[in-house]
C-alpha cells in the first residue's frame, strides 16, 4: 500500500518533469508496481539509438529497491546479455529508502552514457573498452543501429 | 481521644456541609484516590469542573485538617487552588497526594512581597499536563524547540500558540500503542508526593535518570539521610496509559519517544505522505516515517533478518536512509507490529543472540532451543527443549567419527523396521522434500555463516547479506573472495 502511494507521487512527477533522456513511460493501470520507458542516451555511441527498459518494484518498495532490466539488446560492459544491469544505487547494501526512482534513472543514464568498466557485467566487453576504444566504439556503434529501438523526434 | 471526637464531628459536619453543596453539581464524576502522607488513602468522587479548592475542602476534614493546611501534589506540582480538575490530565482511579503544610511556609507580610510570591507561586502551580508542549519534546536538544506553529493558534484560543503535549506510550495492559500521561515520583523512595524544582524541557530530562531535582514530601528527611546530602533529591518521570482506568500507581506504560505528533507536517519519507502521528528516526537528521511505513520497514527488515543485534540496545532497525548512530533505542517500538510479528521478531532477536554468543539452535523441527555450548564439545544435548542430542558440526543426530554427507538416508532404520519400505520411494515421499531440495540445489551456503545463498544474477563475487556477516566469498570456489578468483573466473 505504501508502493502503490509512493509510486503515483513518482510517476506524477517524473511525468510532470519531462526528462528528455527517458521517455514513453507507459505503467499497466492494474500493476503500479511495472513501468516501461525509453533509454534515450546523448553520448555516442549510444546516441544512435534508443532503449527500452523495464522497472520492476517489489511489494516492499521502498523499502527492498527496484529492479531495471535492459529490453532492447545493447552492447555494453555493465549491461549483460539478459539485459540485467548492476547500478550500485539499487543494489541490496546501498539502497535507501529515500531514493527516488527519478535518481535511479539518472543514475542508469549516466552509466550508459559512461560505462564503468572496473565493475563490469561482461568481462569481455570491458577488457575491449579498456584496450581497444575504437574497436569497441565501433562494434558498439554496428549494434545499435542493428538492435536498437528508434529515437523519439524531438 | 478528644481530639479524634472532635476531629470526627468536623469531618462529619464538613462532608454534610459539602454533600448538601456538592451533590447538584456533580454531574460527571470522576472517582479519584487522595493519598495522605501517613499513609491512609481515600476515595473521593469528584466533578471535573471543580477547582483544587474544592477538592481540598473535601479532603482537608477528613484527615483532619484545615483546607489552608493541605496541600494537594500531583505529576510532580503542588496544584494551586484556582487550578480546575478537568486542566489536570487526571483520569479515572488516578492518585492525588496530599501533604500537610510546614509551619514555616507562612503567609509573608510585606503587602507587595506577598503578591510577588502568589504570582510565582501561581505559575509553578499549573499542572504538568498545561505547561508541557509539543514542540519541546519534538527535539532531542532543547536549543531548537523554540519552533512554533502557526497553525495551532487559529485552531487553540488565541492566548496560548502552543499545542498541548502529546504522549504516545506501549500500553502493556491494552497491549498495543496508546496516547499517555507523564508522572513524577522521588528518584529514591518511588513516592508520587514529589514536587519538581524545574520542569522537563525536553526528552533528554525525562528519560535519563537524575536530571531534574526536586523536594520529596514523602519522607524528605528520610531522603535526604539516605543520600547523606552526597546529591540532591532527584524526580523520576514514568508514564501511564490515557486510555484505560488506572489500575494503581504500579500500572505503567513504556514512552516511545520517536512517536511524536507530525508538528511540522513532514511528509514520510517511504510514501511521501504527510501524517499524524509520524516515527522521527534518532538520526542528526531526524527522518520521519509515518506508522505504515515503519511497520513494513521492520516487517521488511525482519523476514531478511537485517535486523542489528546491538550489544546494549538489544535487536534493532537505523534509520531506513542509512545515518550512522541512528538505532530505536526503545526496543517497545517494534510492539507496533502484529502480536505474530513481534513474535517472529522476539524469535530472531533470541536466535540472533544465541549464534552470536557462539551457540547453535536445535535443529528438530519445532524446536530451534537455542543452545549455548563449550567451546570443543561437538556433542550437544538439548537440555530443557525437547532432549535432541546432535552433533554441533553437522547438525544431524549425535555420531562417533567422523560427520556423513547431508544427502545420506538416516531415516532408514530397517533393521528396527516391521515394514520394509522401497528405499528409493521412501526418499521420493518426504514432507517438505520439495523445498528441501530446491532450497538445497539453488543454494550454497555462505562459507562464514552457513546461510543458503542464491545467486540471482551478475558476477561471482558474493557478498553475505544477513545482517553482521557481510562475508565476500566467491561463488565457484566457496571460499574467501580473492584477486585469483577476480583473475580467472570472475564472471564464470
Amino acid at each position: 500500500m505504501a508502493a502503490t502511494r509512493r509510486l503515483q507521487k513518482e510517476l506524477g512527477d517524473i511525468r510532470n518533469s519531462g526528462l528528455k533522456s527517458f521517455r514513453d513511460i507507459q505503467v499497466d493501470e492494474t500493476n503500479i508496481l511495472t513501468w516501461q520507458g525509453l533509454i534515450v542516451p546523448d553520448n555516442p555511441p549510444y546516441n544512435k539509438g534508443a532503449f527500452k527498459i523495464e522497472i520492476n518494484f517489489p511489494a516492499e518498495y521502498p523499502f527492498k529497491p527496484p529492479k531495471i532490466n535492459f529490453k532492447t539488446k545493447i552492447y555494453h560492459p555493465n549491461i549483460d546479455e539478459k539485459g540485467q544491469v548492476c547500478l550500485p544505487i539499487i543494489s541490496a547494501e546501498n539502497w535507501k529508502p529515500a531514493t527516488k526512482t527519478e535518481q535511479v534513472i539518472q543514475a542508469l543514464v549516466a552509466l550508459v552514457n559512461e560505462p564503468e568498466p572496473e565493475h563490469p557485467l561482461r568481462g569481455d566487453l570491458a577488457e575491449e573498452y579498456l584496450k581497444d576504444k575504437k574497436k569497441f566504439a565501433k562494434n558498439a556503434e554496428d549494434y545499435t543501429k542493428k538492435h536498437s529501438e528508434k529515437r523519439p523526434a524531438d | 481521644m478528644s481530639f479524634l471526637i472532635n476531629a470526627l464531628k468536623n469531618f462529619l459536619h464538613r462532608m454534610f456541609q459539602v454533600l448538601s453543596l456538592g451533590k447538584k453539581t456533580i454531574t460527571n464524576s470522576l472517582s479519584i484516590y487522595v493519598k495522605h502522607i501517613g499513609g491512609r488513602t481515600l476515595a473521593v468522587e469528584l466533578d471535573p469542573t471543580w477547582d483544587i479548592k474544592n477538592l481540598k475542602e473535601v479532603v482537608a476534614p477528613k484527615l483532619g485538617l484545615e483546607p489552608n493546611e493541605v496541600k494537594i501534589i500531583f505529576a510532580g506540582k503542588e496544584l494551586g487552588d484556582e487550578i480546575k480538575i478537568e486542566e489536570c490530565d487526571l483520569g479515572q482511579k488516578s492518585v492525588l497526594h496530599a501533604v500537610k503544610i510546614a509551619k514555616k511556609t507562612k503567609l509573608p507580610q510585606l503587602n507587595d512581597g506577598s503578591f510577588i510570591e502568589e504570582n510565582e507561586d501561581l505559575n509553578s502551580s499549573k499542572p504538568l499536563s498545561e505547561t508541557l508542549d509539543d514542540s519541546m519534546f519534538s527535539h532531542e536538544d532543547s536549543s531548537s524547540s523554540s519552533a512554533i506553529i502557526d497553525k495551532e493558534n487559529s485552531q487553540s484560543e488565541a492566548s496560548t500558540s502552543k499545542s498541548k503535549v502529546h504522549f504516545y506510550v506501549f500500553c502493556p495492559t491494552c497491549k498495543e500503542m496508546k496516547s499517555g500521561k507523564i508522572r513524577v515520583r522521588c528518584h529514591f523512595c518511588k513516592s508520587g508526593a514529589f514536587t519538581v524544582h524545574s520542569e522537563p524541557q525536553n526528552w533528554h530530562d525525562v528519560l535519563i535518570t537524575k536530571q531534574i531535582t526536586g523536594t520529596c514530601e514523602n519522607s524528605p528527611e528520610s531522603c535526604a539521610n539516605v543520600l547523606s546530602n552526597r546529591e540532591p533529591t532527584f524526580a523520576e518521570f514514568y508514564f501511564k496509559c490515557s486510555e484505560h482506568t488506572s489500575l494503581g500507581e504500579e500500572d505503567g506504560a513504556v514512552p516511545l519517544d520517536l512517536i511524536r505528533p507530525n508538528l511540522r507536517d513532514v511528509p514520510c519519507l517511504a510514501c511521501a505522505d504527510v501524517c499524524d502521528p509520524v516515527l522521527v528516526f534518532p538520526c542528526t537528521e531526524g527522518h520521519v516515517t509515518c506508522l505504515d511505513c515503519f511497520r513494513q520497514y521492520c516487517i521488511t527488515r525482519l523476514t531478511e533478518r537485517q535486523f542489528w543485534q546491538h550489544p546494549e540496545l538489544g535487536y534493532t532497525l537505523a534509520c531506513p536512509a542509512g545515518c550512522p548512530d541512528s538505532f530505536i533505542k526503545e526496543v517497545h517500538h517494534f510492539r507496533l507490529l502484529s502480536e505474530a510479528q513481534y513474535a517472529q521478531y522476539q524469535r530472531f532477536g533470541t536466535e540472533e543472540f544465541v549464534l552470536r554468543s557462539g551457540g547453535v539452535l536445535c535443529p528438530q523441527p519445532g524446536c530451534g532451543m537455542g543452545i549455548l555450548v563449550d567451546p570443543g564439545c561437538n556433542k550437544v544435548a538439548c537440555i530443557n527443549g525437547c532432549g535432541y542430542v546432535f552433533c554441533r558440526l553437522c547438525l544431524q543426530g549425535y555420531h562417533i567419527g567422523d560427520c556423513r554427507p547431508a544427502d545420506y538416508d538416516s531415516n532408514s532404520n530397517s533393521e528396527g523396521c516391521l515394514y520394509n519400505v522401497d528405499p528409493g520411494r521412501a526418499l521420493e515421499a518426504r514432507w517438505d522434500e520439495a523445498s528441501r531440495v530446491t532450497i538445497k540445489s539453488s543454494t550454497k551456503p555462505c562459507p562464514k555463516c552457513r546461510t543458503p545463498t542464491e545467486r540471482d544474477g551478475g558476477c561471482m563475487h558474493m557478498v553475505c547479506t544477513r545482517a553482521g556477516c557481510k562475508f565476500e566469498w566467491c561463488w565457484v570456489c566457496q571460499t574467501p573472495w580473492t584477486r585469483d578468483c577476480m583473475g580467472s573466473h570472475w564472471f564464470g
